[in-house]
């Protein structure tokens, strides 16, 4: 009797692994160097249950056996957890803390996002990055951003983004070096809220 | 046998595109993304070994390796050159094991790895300038242990710089610092520039191009992002400011580039020149004539200058 295979139903990851990457990354660093920027994701992907193209692609491009990433219960389903197990190989853990990468939606209770690790003063960059999932990523004046990467202002529109939310990233940006740098990916875009970046809520 | 590891269409089979494996390429890029986020500070990475001695720009070749993608062009330059040992060296590898396209021309590409230089032409937003760095810790002569240096960058402890700054204004009058020359990045963390003259240190600040620094022996990678505040430090009374020269380039005669000072013969004559090359050359293409250019008729001007 032969041995049923259990990953019949999983999705490819890139088609070529080096390139691929490259561009998503290339992407991320575009969007993280020049925060509220839209970007688009340069490929097609498949994407598991539970996570859009966009977090697939940057976890693909970003994740592997070091980085711990958390998922929201509501990103965490097996074909999500599986899909990143094969393709990244990274741990995937129940606490927060431990969290690398953490993805949520955005209707989800973010309250989590407290207990994210901002590293330390001497070493602020064993901190974590939030990723947040998004129906769709605008430039408009709902928020205005100064800062590093910033030639005057940008601006970003992120539907629904929660009163909590801006609350803590206020928070987050005093705490500077120290911090959490944010990803917002709709299905087809990429923007970053860097950790210097100054937020105004419009 | 026939080589042909010098045909770049199929020499780098061995290899992974651009020499590094995924996962390194993956852990640099993390670096990178930390580096942008908190400009100025130095990201530890696990730098590898490289097929070229430290000191030979191993840092800025793993960051541009973990940067490079299929479509971009590369220049490469050394003291501003693109034609010395280590800037053709980087470049071919980058040929051979990425099969990249290369150029000279500062405004054809879209990265630039360079050594002790910026170039004079103004970069653009679509641009990365990939900076190699030897010593990534601006306060290593006055603090060796990186444990102290880790505590003062934390508490933002930048006494003993200013210290070292103003004892150079006692012992000589000004601040003689000319090369390496330490700036305050968005007012928080003092870095080392590399060591690029302090004539290049105003072009930091508030470039349009993406800053990326890599230190392969110290394996540290910091950045700045564009448009961001580089301040060069320095006191009220004795404010910054960069070299000059009486002298002006003698091929291309420009006033405003960096020059190198050539000795032309044991009589003391000498002559200038441009250290960014491509700033020199595209300035003669377009007809400008310095002193010393062999287009010039001889004794047309003073043939090298007699330094007295």
């Amino acid at each position: 009797m032969t041995v049923q295979p259990q990953t019949t139903e999983l999705l490819p990851g890139f088609e070529h692994a080096a390139f691929d990457s490259n561009a998503v990354f290339r992407v991320l660093l575009d969007a993280m160097s020049r925060p509220g920027r839209i970007y688009e994701l340069p490929l097609e992907m498949a994407s598991p249950d539970g996570l859009n193209a966009t977090i697939t692609a940057t976890l693909l491009a970003m994740a592997d056996m070091d980085t711990t990433i958390w998922l929201s219960p509501s990103c965490a389903g097996k074909a999500a957890t599986d899909h990143l197990k094969f393709h990244c190989g990274c741990p995937i853990s129940t606490d927060v803390k431990q969290a690398d990468f953490a993805v949520a939606r955005i209707d989800d209770d973010l309250s989590f996002i407290t207990d994210l690790s901002v590293g330390n003063a001497e070493y602020p960059d064993q901190s974590a990055t939030l990723i947040i999932m998004v129906d769709d990523i605008a430039n408009a004046p709902s928020m205005t951003l100064k800062g590093p990467g910033i030639k005057d202002t940008h601006h970003l529109e992120i539907k629904n983004l929660p009163e909590s939310f801006h609350a803590w990233r206020a928070e987050n940006h005093h705490m500077f070096p120290c911090g959490v740098d944010v990803i917002f990916a709709s299905p087809t875009k990429i923007a970053a809220l860097s950790r210097t970046t100054k937020v105004e809520v419009n | 046998m026939e080589h042909v590891a010098n045909n770049p269409a199929d020499g780098a089979q061995a290899y992974n595109f651009a020499y590094l494996d995924e996962q390194t390429k993956r852990m640099i890029r993390r670096a990178l993304l930390k580096a942008v986020a908190i400009p100025g500070y130095q990201v530890p990475f696990a730098g590898r070994e490289m097929p070229m001695p430290y000191g030979w720009g191993t840092g800025g070749v793993q960051v541009t390796a973990a940067v490079i993608g299929p479509n971009d062009t590369l220049k490469v330059i050394d003291q501003g050159a693109d034609d010395t040992t280590n800037a053709v060296s980087i470049r071919q590898f980058f040929a051979k094991t990425a099969n990249v396209a290369t150029t000279e021309k500062t405004a054809e590409a879209s990265i630039i790895q360079t050594r002790h230089r910026i170039p004079e032409k103004e970069l653009r937003e679509d641009q990365v300038l990939v900076y190699q760095v030897p010593i990534p810790e601006p306060l290593r002569f006055l603090e060796p242990r990186e444990t102290e240096t880790r505590k003062m960058h934390a508490l933002e402890e930048y006494g003993l710089m200013h210290v070292k700054l103003y004892e150079d204004i006692a012992r000589h009058g000004h601040i003689a610092t000319t090369y390496a020359y330490p700036v305050m990045v968005d007012d928080r963390y003092v870095m080392d520039p590399s060591p690029t003259p302090k004539f290049d240190n105003p072009k930091m600040n508030d470039m349009a191009a993406l800053q990326l620094f890599g230190a392969g022996r110290e394996k540290r990678i910091y950045a700045l992002p564009p448009y961001t505040k580089v301040k060069s430090l320095d006191f009220e009374d004795h404010p910054f400011d960069v070299q000059t020269w009486e002298d002006e380039c003698g091929m291309c005669g420009a006033r405003d580039s960096y020059l190198d000072e050539v000795i032309l013969d044991d009589k003391g004559n000498r002559m200038f020149v441009c250290s960014d090359t491509d700033y020199c050359t595209e300035r003669q293409e377009s007809g400008h004539r310095g002193p010393q250019h062999h287009d010039q008729p001889l004794g047309s001007s003073q043939s090298g200058k007699a330094a007295e």
